[in-house]
């Protein structure tokens, strides 16, 4: 069972992904052009390949983001937060609100994440999310750079146990790759094959489990 | 706004190896971070050079009579000094002028490489 939860598009790319064994994706909206009639749309349940749809949030600081959260939380099954700034990381791995903090590193020289951050994402299960987009489009000293952003993302992830997740940030049929190839990949940058299995199958799973549970505050659901 | 620094149980093993390039033209930083990078990344390719965690920190331009010499530390993983240095010795050609690195030692600590190897002779650093 493999899960693909960053692909923004349309059905046109979820029957792609049907085509490359997914069992599954998450076609992401970004907020800046939010439609609720498409979140809508785009759910279908089409025998074992289901198709969820989620959010990715761009906020410009902490009391924005919180904001966004609060607006999309109850609309949407996935939250996918923006990273790249620290604040913006800080801020998403303390609240359990967010289900995933999409790539951490981006536009940094180090990783995005130290162990503070690794911390508190552990103990709200946020995941931070590997993008293997930036990997296939960038070249010689930048992709050097990524892979060892990757890597130390990777040793954060032994020693504190936040959940990881392997995603292609799709915008064409172009990029999307069968999920062997990236377990494949994954073993190339320093995961053994069952963390890198469980990035795209386990891990996208929980997710959906735990949002199926209406939690209020961690340990309080409310059942009806 | 920077990340906090790791606890020294979670840090990498770092090794400092000081060098000298002679060349015909001067070379700055740049070049030197230029040269190194791509030298690495045609011979070992982009999968093991992330591995090295090169990090070019700081050069120095030496007086010399008749070459332009320059000396400087490069920080790279313990474990790939070897890689690293076998990258420094391929690097011949900058812009078209030869050019040529060689290792003076390795050391643990950027202090111990300055005073060991970069000896300056009333020199400003």
């Amino acid at each position: 069972m493999f899960f693909d939860f960053h692909v923004h598009g349309d059905s046109r790319l979820a029957l792609e992904a049907r085509r490359l064994e997914y069992n599954g994706v998450a076609i992401i909206q970004s907020s800046k052009k939010y439609s609720q009639k498409k979140s809508v749309e785009i759910k279908e349940f089409d025998g074992d390949f289901r198709i969820w749809s989620g959010v990715e949030i761009y906020a410009r600081n902490p009391e924005d983001l919180k904001k966004k959260v609060k607006k999309f939380r109850d609309k949407e099954d996935i939250l996918i937060v923006n990273g790249g700034n620290l604040k913006i990381n800080r801020a998403a791995c303390e609240d359990p609100r967010v289900d995933i903090l999409a790539h951490p590193y981006k536009n940094r020289r180090d990783s995005g994440i130290n162990h503070v951050l690794a911390k508190k994402a552990s103990e709200n299960e946020v995941a931070i999310e590997l993008g293997i987009a930036s990997l296939i489009k960038t070249r010689l000293s930048s992709r050097a750079r990524l892979l060892s952003q990757f890597r130390q993302i990777i040793k954060m992830h032994r020693k504190f146990g936040f959940p990881t997740i392997i995603s292609s940030n799709a915008y064409s049929i172009y990029d999307l790759r069968t999920p062997r190839d990236i377990i494949a990949l994954a073993r190339c940058f320093g995961m053994t094959v069952e963390e890198a299995e469980e990035s795209i199958s386990k891990n996208p799973v929980n997710i959906i489990e735990r949002n199926k549970i209406n939690t209020v505050v961690k340990g309080v659901n409310i059942i009806e | 706004m920077k990340l906090k620094i790791l606890p020294p149980t979670l840090r990498n093993d770092k090794r400092y190896i000081s060098f000298e390039a002679i060349s015909e033209i001067p070379l700055n930083r740049d070049d030197v971070i230029s040269r190194v990078w791509e030298t690495s990344l045609n011979f070992h390719g982009e999968c093991k050079t992330s591995k090295f965690d090169l990090w070019i920190m700081k050069v120095w331009k030496i007086e010399s009579i008749d070459n332009n010499v320059i000396k400087g530390i490069i920080q790279c993983s313990r474990n790939e000094v070897n890689s690293v240095r076998a990258a420094l010795l391929l690097i011949s050609k900058f812009s078209g002028r030869s050019v040529v690195f060689h290792t003076l030692g390795i050391s643990g600590t950027v202090k111990s490489a300055i005073k060991k190897f970069i000896i300056i002779e009333n020199q400003h650093k």
